[in-house]
């Protein structure tokens, strides 16, 4: 490392970006230490998710300018889909045991639910904001607001209606012996999850920098207009959009019903969630919605740990109403200011 | 185009406007500030959608057409926002004006023919376009419009805010363009300029258009000299 550099990530350290990171990663040591690892485990599975419907509800802003309330009725979505594509088919299994059969079915679960939230998010954007689009763009931003939280009632109330008001999870996705990490041991089920979402990030990093697609979502975000001029045609690009968004949240609510059971107001948190993220790392930084993901995770871990039940959306809240005074762009504004963007 | 109409919302800008070009022309479109030049141009592009009349390119009426289909049957806009993609390279946002090139050979035969036109944007292939200077931005707004191979290049005021030797360059390029048999409509306000560089112009006065003609004869009319050259 030569002396540029070093001086560089000195500089970052003592960034307010910097610093966030560097306390995270050291409660994330002293947890861990004091209450064992497994308080670590629950943070990682978790924050990974929070990430992905961070980065949706990101790039719907940076995108389109909607602010997306009705994002966590996608998470919903996802978990009733996984629900219901896993929960005949392990009473089929019950009945009669197949080895395969008892393999794919979480992967079905999940891939359904990713696949359903992405085909909900095309219907969105087709039937309403594409309308809205036509009309006329004056008071935008106000009136896609009110637009996604009635989206979000509707959805609430029609899962009401048509599928009540129970919880609706399964147990565990596969009947196999934990994995080892030196004395550790984590179930299958959350080694997957982490990994599905770990994936998923560097999927989407891959979609946006190296492909035509993710250049064209890139050149619509910056100048709208400017892509028509070279001929991207426009709604297209909006549904894609719409899609990817919508089916991340779908993917997290599908791959984390064993921890979250579907019920109609199952999305709620993780709306709130995603908003804390995007406030902290500031607004349009899908890169910030990354590390942003892992830390609200770890803030509810700690506080649900020591303070218990309850307290860990107020201590997060406590968090981000601090850094909207102090630095009210988010964590990381002068620094990273998403990667296409800088 | 045909007595065209359009506008902002209930605010009507152009009143019966009808330009005629012939492939492979060179036809400005001058006038005075807030005349309508570029809301013509806008119209054209499929930006704004006209009021009423007719807009026909290659014999095909494009009334309400999309910007992106007008851009795939060979009509470039470089609008005078040039709305470039500011957070990519400059590279890259010459990969975008070429997108819907099929052929990787073209592509780089466009790159190649456009860094002729412009030497100093292949020094800069690397930086973000938001960096550029205002005349670099320019050259790379309308070396964009030009790597779709287009029939028909739209150019509002390249001139604006440039200094007199760029502005010379971007007229120059423009001159060589059309010698290769691109089409050119030029809206300038710059009228000495503009109309020594055209074969033919239309004057536009408050939506209207008020005089036609060959550049070399308006250069001598009478209205003008009067106000344009103020001679
Ligand atoms: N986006 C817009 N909304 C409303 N009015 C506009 C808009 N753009 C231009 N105008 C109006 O239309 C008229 C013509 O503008 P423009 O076409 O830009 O003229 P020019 O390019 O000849 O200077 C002006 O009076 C201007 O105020
Ligand atoms: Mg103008």
């Amino acid at each position: 490392m030569n002396d540029s550099s070093s001086a560089k990530v000195i500089e970052w350290l003592k960034s307010a970006g910097g610093i966030t990171v560097t306390c995270t990663i050291l409660v994330a040591i002293a947890v861990s230490f004091h209450k064992g690892p497994y308080v670590l485990v629950n943070t990682l599975v978790t924050g990974g998710m929070w990430a992905l419907m961070a980065i949706g509800v990101s790039l719907l802003f940076g995108v389109m300018n909607i602010s997306n309330f009705a994002h966590g009725e996608y998470f919903m979505i996802g978990s009733l889909t996984a629900y219901y594509i896993m929960n005949p088919l392990k009473q089929y299994l019950l009945e009669t045991p197949n080895d395969f059969l008892s393999f794919i079915t979480p992967i079905l679960g999940i891939a359904g639910a990713a696949i359903v939230g992405a085909i909900a998010g095309i219907v969105t954007d087709k039937t309403i904001f594409a309308q809205l689009r036509k009309r006329n763009r004056e008071g935008w931003l106000l009136n896609c607001f009110l637009i996604t939280i009635g989206i979000q009632i509707i959805l609430i109330n029609v899962h009401m209606l048509v599928f009540g008001n129970t919880f609706k999870g399964v147990v565990n996705y596969w009947d196999v012996p934990s994995v080892a990490f030196g004395d550790v041991y984590v179930s299958v089920d959350r080694v997957v999850v982490f990994g599905i979402a770990m994936a998923a990030i560097v999927l989407f990093w891959y979609l946006m920098m190296y492909t035509s697609l993710g250049k064209k979502i890139r050149a619509v975000a910056q100048d709208e207009n400017g892509a028509r001029m070279v001929g991207i045609q426009v709604n297209g690009v909006y549904s894609t959009t719409f899609a990817l968004a919508c089916g991340f949240a779908a993917l997290a609510g599908g791959s984390l019903l064993f921890m979250f059971p579907s019920y109609p107001t199952v999305g709620v948190a993780p709306l709130y969630n995603s908003w804390f993220i995007i406030i902290l790392v500031g607004f349009g930084n899908v890169a910030g919605a990354v590390p942003g993901g892992f830390m609200i995770a770890l803030f509810q871990v700690v506080t649900r740990t020591y303070m218990g039940e309850g307290w860990e959306n107020v201590i997060p809240m406590f968090l981000i109403a601090m850094i909207l005074i102090f630095k009210p762009y988010g964590i990381f504004a002068t620094k990273v200011r998403s990667v296409w963007e800088q | 185009m045909k007595n065209l109409n359009a506008g902002y919302g209930f605010l009507k800008v152009l009143w019966d406007v009808s330009i005629q070009i012939d492939r492979g022309e060179f036809v400005a479109l001058v006038g005075p500030n807030g005349a309508g030049k570029s809301t013509t141009l806008k119209t054209i592009s499929g930006l704004l959608p006209p009021q009423s009349g007719k807009i026909t390119f290659d014999g095909q009426v494009i009334n309400n057409q999309d910007c992106a289909l007008n851009c795939r049957n060979g009509l470039s806009y470089i609008s005078e926002e040039l709305n470039l993609f500011t957070g990519m390279t400059v590279l890259e946002n010459l990969e975008m004006g070429a997108q819907l090139l099929d052929d990787k050979n073209k592509m780089e035969e466009n790159l190649q023919f456009v860094f002729e036109l412009f030497p100093r944007l292949e020094e800069r292939v690397g930086q973000y376009a938001g960096t550029l200077s205002g005349g670099e931005r320019k050259m790379l707004a309308i070396a964009r419009g030009l790597m779709s191979n287009p029939i028909l290049v739209l150019v509002d005021e390249p001139s604006l805010g440039l200094a007199p030797q760029v502005t010379e360059e971007v007229f120059n390029a423009l001159k060589v363009l059309n010698k290769k048999g691109v089409t050119i409509l030029l809206v300038e306000q710059n009228v000495t300029k503009t109309l020594k560089f055209s074969s033919r112009a239309y004057i536009l006065e408050k939506g209207e258009v008020v005089l036609e003609g060959p550049s070399s004869e308006l250069i001598t009319n009478d209205h003008v000299k009067q106000i344009y050259l103020g001679t």
